[in-house]
């Protein structure tokens, strides 16, 4: 098999590869990949590089791990976890990602692709409207600094408590909504100055709201489905991803100056300046820790804020309150983020970059009504070949740290991308096939052309063989705003 | 003489460039050009928001990293984009200083050609190096 990398890689199992410590100097532990072998010969020279980097940080526990829609990132690789020792081990914000939290939420309806059809092009110009993307733009909140503080501590409490939302959403997104231990005080002002006005912002390159259906033959898991308030039958859905804009990006590039400084008071070395990072128990450390939770708590209010502005639109264009539409969360989950976690070795630090917690059945810390069926994990595709909800397992928290993949992983570049195709052309095209779009910058919908991603189905297949997540059901785009 | 050019096999899910000069300065002119057309087309922003900047560092690849990095973040805090920067880099001793003027408008989607949201300049394969008589430098943005 022809990979892209000297190194050598075993095979564990079909979906399960290990690059073992004597491939690199410094190696703490072995590399683990999930992959199918097709995939892994499609993954870039970067993901060995990078996973194998990561299994060199001080205090890494078990495994480097990378999911089967890996690609090359900023230190990590993207789909990238790792879980370090919280006494001895180290924080990273390239191991968290730029973006904190960005993450996927997924919103029901009541309405059925035959309700919708008429009025798409309706709809889809009130989401647009409502729902500001693209270079620059700002939301409809207007914060002061205080304000700000409390979106920084509170998360999506903070938006529930002014009126954007309802209170059981809460219960459906990941930690409430709200991470304890958010300290405004080791924000930066530039950081702020980036994200005072950014609230229920999507932003662009891969982030995006879609309009999905669910159709009976594309749920597999009926009883799960019907669970987390997925019916099939042509059923509406939304989908939003994004994070926390700017705001999270300055948090962690402050971060990774003040880290680079850190790394050698404390003696670290790691082999990429990306790499930064500094002992979880540091001062720097624990300033990082509480600064990137207020990134996170900010990045849920932002999904927080969108999701109110989309059942506006959805209540506005069916002249129906958004409650009478069933407009339900079904979850919000982040995928660039650090937390602590308890497993066979006691309290990690784990990190996932495009990568998804999954925590199966019985979790104490999924509530009630997901304790059957594990935590819902949604996995965003391209915007023309479809998204995925499934759910966590304990297989993945025997496993990979509770974790699994985030979404299909780009194979192309953007320069590529829009050198094989113009935005108004795939515009066009994905009318053509029932898929409306509206999108800020036509070269930037280029960039997120399908084929410029891996195929979602081969991914997914991927985790739901290797166990660390069972699918439940197929959303198939019908309009998608961009950035 | 300064240029730039996209790079396509760099960064699969972001952006980078190669920026090169005949002179420092000049290199700062093409990567600034650089990142500007990576956030809109200039031609279609008008010049309505004006800002000074002013650093001073003593290694010239921060220079440039702090000046990118003030771009993209002036087009979040002020929700702008731009259509020039008139700028002068001077070194003095074992310092450089960089002062610029930043010229550009509020984003407005109805009449400006807009293209990435940057979040970030990256240290991800990021140099500036002399070779010969000419300036490079080579950058990798986060979209």
């Amino acid at each position: 098999m022809k990979l892209n990398t000297d190194m050598r890689v075993n095979r564990v199992t079909d979906e399960v590869w290990e690059i073992p410590v004597t491939e690199k100097a410094g190696m703490l532990v072995p590399a683990r990949i999930y992959a199918t072998p097709g995939i892994l010969q499609t993954m870039d020279r970067g993901v060995f590089d990078q996973v194998t980097n990561v299994a060199c940080l001080p205090g890494i526990a078990r495994y480097a791990l990378c999911m089967p829609d890996g690609h090359w990132g900023y230190g990590f690789p993207i789909g990238g976890v790792a879980a370090f020792d919280t006494r001895s081990g180290i924080i990273s914000p390239g191991g968290v990602g730029y973006d904190v939290n960005c993450g996927m939420r997924l919103i029901r309806t009541d309405l059925t692709l035959e309700d919708v059809q008429p009025k798409l092009d309706r709809l889809m110009t009130e989401l647009f409207r409502r729902v500001p993307a693209g270079v620059g733009a700002a939301g409809f909140i207007r914060l002061n600094r205080g304000s700000f503080e409390g979106v920084m501590t509170r998360g999506a409490r903070w938006c529930i408590e002014e009126g954007y939302g309802w209170h059981r959403d809460l219960a459906h997104i990941e930690e409430g909504g709200c991470i304890a231990g958010a300290d405004p005080s080791n924000v930066s002002d530039h950081a702020v100055g980036r994200g005072i006005n950014q609230l229920g912002t999507l932003g662009s390159g891969n982030h995006y709201l879609e309009v999905q259906v669910v159709s009976n033959d594309r749920v597999f898991d009926p009883e799960t489905a019907t669970a987390l308030g997925i019916t099939g039958q042509d059923q509406i859905v939304v989908m939003v991803h994004c994070g926390s804009r700017g705001f999270g990006h300055q948090v962690a590039s402050d971060y990774l100056k003040i880290f680079e400084k850190a790394m050698r008071r404390h003696g670290i070395s790691v082999k990429d300046p990306q790499l930064a990072c500094a002992p979880f128990r540091s001062p720097e450390g624990q300033d990082y820790f509480s600064a990137m939770n207020c990134a996170a708590n900010t990045a849920f209010a932002n999904r927080q804020v969108i999701t109110h502005q989309i059942r506006e639109a959805f209540a506005a264009v069916f002249g129906l309150s958004a409650e009478g539409l069933g407009m339900e969360l079904v979850y919000d989950v982040a995928h660039n983020i650090a937390k602590v976690e308890r497993y066979a070795e006691g309290d990690l630090l784990v990190h996932r970059k495009g990568s998804t917690r999954a925590f199966g059945p019985g979790s104490q810390d999924l509530p009630w009504d997901f304790q059957k069926t594990g935590q819902p994990v949604i996995c965003g595709g391209s915007m023309e070949t479809g998204s995925y909800l499934l759910v966590g397992t304990d297989r993945a928290v025997t496993e990979t740290f509770g974790s699994t993949m985030h979404g299909s992983g780009r194979t192309m570049s953007r320069a590529q991308a829009k050198k094989a195709i113009r935005g108004e052309q795939l515009q066009q095209e994905m009318k053509q096939r029932g898929i409306l779009v509206k999108a800020v910058s036509m070269s930037g919908l280029a960039e997120e052309a399908g084929f410029a991603y891996k195929n979602i189905s081969d991914v997914v297949e991927t985790v739901d063989r290797a166990g660390i997540t069972k699918k439940v059901a197929e959303l198939r785009p019908i309009g998608n705003i961009k950035g | 003489m300064h240029s730039y050019q996209f790079l396509d096999d760099i960064a699969v899910a972001d952006l980078a460039f190669k920026a090169e000069g005949d002179s420092v300065e000049e290199l700062f002119h093409a990567a600034t050009e650089a990142l500007l057309e990576t956030l809109a087309d200039p031609a279609t922003v008008a010049m309505t928001w004006e800002r000074r900047i002013e650093h001073v560092c003593g290694a010239l690849d921060e220079l440039l990293f702090e000046w990118l990095s003030d771009l993209v973040y002036w087009k979040d805090a002020a929700g702008v984009v731009f259509h020039e920067a008139d700028l002068s880099v001077v070194q003095k001793g074992t310092t450089w200083t960089l002062a610029a003027v930043l010229r550009g408008a509020p984003v407005d989607q109805t009449t400006q050609i807009l293209h990435n949201d940057v979040k970030g300049v990256t240290k991800h394969l990021y140099e500036v190096k002399q070779q010969g008589m000419r300036w490079y430098a080579q950058v990798v943005v986060d979209v």
